[in-house]
């Protein structure tokens, strides 16, 4: 990754400790257990979070957000334990995320699903202030969010039905709309999938230069490897509930149980990948 | 600007249309006028709480209800003047409202349509049983009231405009900004609402409230124009009408409940000398509606303003 830690006014390099830190998570669904005991220190502004499907990279993604409790474990925000904080709580202490698929209001304008990501963080009375208020109180958030939105290309579309949109752009206004609220924290969940080339260009760039300007800690799950590469100097591959390899890319591609954990075997020297035993960058069908 | 200026300039028409309009028609079509002004604003309430948020509310016209009785229960019984027995008790409903909302919002699909349902029989069973305040199953009647020495038809037609005016104006301000932005946060993507911060509950609760609130001011009129009101005005007929008012006109859109209100009171002047067939008509519309028409008749002219820019698209592509 080239470019993101310099320049900008970084709230990650002035912090003390890492911008998250979860230790000992476990949890369980049932007899089920999803995440056997999580350690994960995020210290660097770009953390990709890989492994196969079901290794529960959404369930640690669930917890840290407040959607999930722990059975057990600790979760900390900048030093500040969130621990089983409700959903709004954390919200509101600076985690912003996205979804899978995203979760757009369709009848509303882009401009209006980005504002929802101011909204939700303004109180009820300041809510009633701008209904009331004729001098055009909100104003401020409408610039703010059409910042957002035009640092990722989309003001031409700023007051079309977000459901027009195709699904690349969708996934990028939830993306918008996440940044918009200024948060020290953003959860991306497989923010490329289904996207064309030309939408994860749209979608990276911008994104590596906010995150430098705001000092924005960023952790995406992803299954387009080279996207991972590409944004990410720091990888944490999660296999069957807890992390088997932490790194940069090129070493946690190279590792033997993380070769294991993708194809089954750790020793078919070159068969998957470009490099001797090496998940290649390129494997966009190998499920991260 | 020309927009906006188009738009002062049809305001103020209506607006001397509505207060000449008396001059004009006979005391019945005044009535009916009045009634339609008085189901639109209270299907403001249902596009809130059904249309924005998504929330099965069937507890509607129990809310009209508390409304009617309640304001009448002041002003003719306690002395309180008009305009404040009927905002007192329309407050009384938005916090009968909060209070349904909680377990409410607990609940979604048909198990909160049976709450809501139920919730609505518990307050027409507190009707029956509050004699001294409803006059029970016997029902009451209402004092009418003479504002600015007018008489009562006018009165209530202006007093009709009034409220509603206000009510459409605050509530599509409301449906505009942050807080109306949320409501529908709840409606479309509840999952999501926690991580932007929104209170799904918290919202839920202020819709059911609102909605109460605008139900009840619209019932205090609704028990002036009907002069008599008794339990059984607010049971399942009245609650399906305005279904009616909602999904024919277009549940999402505040333009959908004056649409709807037309609609009904045109239909309950046309069939009502049918009887209990008027029922069939009002029950058959609202299939046909759900099914042929989920936005109501507010979407059709969008709807062909979309098919009109999809079968342009081809033939600009060739040229």
């Amino acid at each position: 990754m080239s470019g993101v830690m310099t320049g900008g006014v970084s709230r990650s390099a002035g912090r003390a400790g890492p911008a998250l830190s979860v230790s000992d998570l476990r949890v369980s669904f049932g007899g089920n257990h999803v995440l056997t005991g999580v350690d994960l220190d995020v210290t660097h502004p770009f953390t990709g979070l890989i492994g196969p499907n079901g290794a529960g990279k959404t369930t640690l993604f669930n917890v840290v957000s407040g959607y999930v409790t722990a059975s057990r474990g600790t979760v900390k925000l900048d030093g500040a334990d969130i621990t089983g904080a409700p959903q709004t709580l954390v919200g509101r202490s600076g985690v912003a995320r996205t979804f899978q698929t995203p979760k757009l209001i369709g009848d509303l304008s882009v401009l209006e699903n980005v504002l929802l990501g101011i909204d939700g963080r303004s109180s009820l009375l300041d809510q009633v202030r701008q209904a009331v208020s004729l001098r055009g109180r909100g104003q401020a958030n409408i610039d703010r969010a059409l910042s957002v939105i035009d640092t990722f290309s989309l003001a031409d579309s700023a007051n079309l039905d977000a459901g027009s949109l195709p699904l690349g752009s969708q996934k990028i206004v939830e993306v918008c709309r996440a940044l918009v609220s200024e948060p020290s924290l953003l959860l991306l969940d497989e923010p490329a999938a289904g996207l064309g080339r030309d939408d994860v260009e749209r979608l990276v760039e911008p994104l590596k230069r906010w995150a430098a300007g705001h000092g924005t800690t960023v952790i995406i799950i992803e299954h387009d490897l080279e996207l991972v590469t590409d944004l990410c100097d720091d990888v944490a591959v999660l296999h069957l509930g807890h992390i088997i390899a932490r790194g940069t890319p090129a070493h946690c591609m190279s590792d033997p149980q993380v070769v294991e954990a993708y194809v089954g075997i750790s020793d078919r020297g070159g068969a998957d990948g470009d490099k001797g035993g090496a998940i290649g960058k390129g494997a966009g069908g190998v499920n991260a | 600007m020309n927009r906006r200026l188009a738009t002062a300039v049809l305001a103020v028409a209506l607006a001397a249309v509505a207060i000449v309009l008396p001059d004009f028609v006979n005391a019945y079509r005044l009535f009916l006028a009045t009634l339609i002004v008085v189901f639109a604003t209270a299907g403001v309430g249902l596009v809130v709480i059904m249309g924005w948020t998504g929330q099965i509310a069937l507890a509607h016209v129990a809310f009209m209800g508390i409304g009617a009785y309640g304001t009448n229960w002041l002003f003719s019984d306690l002395g309180v003047p008009w305009l404040l027995s009927l905002l007192l008790s329309a407050l009384a409903a938005a916090v009968v409202g909060v209070l349904i909302g909680f377990p409410a919002a607990r609940l979604r699909g048909f198990y909160l349509a049976i709450a809501t349902l139920a919730f609505a029989e518990l307050i027409v069973r507190f009707f029956v049983e509050a004699d001294t305040i409803t006059g029970g199953i016997a029902g009451k009647p209402i004092e009418i009231i003479q504002l600015f020495g007018l008489d009562p038809d006018r009165s209530q037609w202006y007093i009709a405009l009034l409220l509603a005016v206000v009510v459409f104006t605050a509530t599509d301000r409301l449906g505009r900004t942050a807080f109306g932005r949320c409501l529908r946060m709840v409606r479309d993507a509840e999952v999501a609402t926690g991580s932007l911060g929104i209170s799904a509950t918290r919202y839920k609760l202020l819709a059911f409230g609102l909605s109460g609130f605008i139900a009840a001011l619209a019932g205090g009129l609704f028990g002036q124009l009907l002069t008599y009101v008794s339990p059984d005005t607010f049971h399942t007929a009245l609650l399906i009408q305005f279904l009616v008012v909602v999904f024919v006109g277009g549940v999402n859109r505040l333009s959908g409940a004056v649409i709807g209100a037309i609609f009904v009171v045109v239909s309950r002047e046309l069939f009502q000398d049918v009887g209990d067939w008027q029922r069939l008509v009002f029950g058959l519309s609202l299939v046909l509606a759900v099914r042929f028409l989920p936005g109501g008749l507010t979407s059709l002219l969008p709807r062909l303003r979309e098919m009109r820019r999809l079968d342009r698209q081809p033939q600009e592509a060739l040229s």
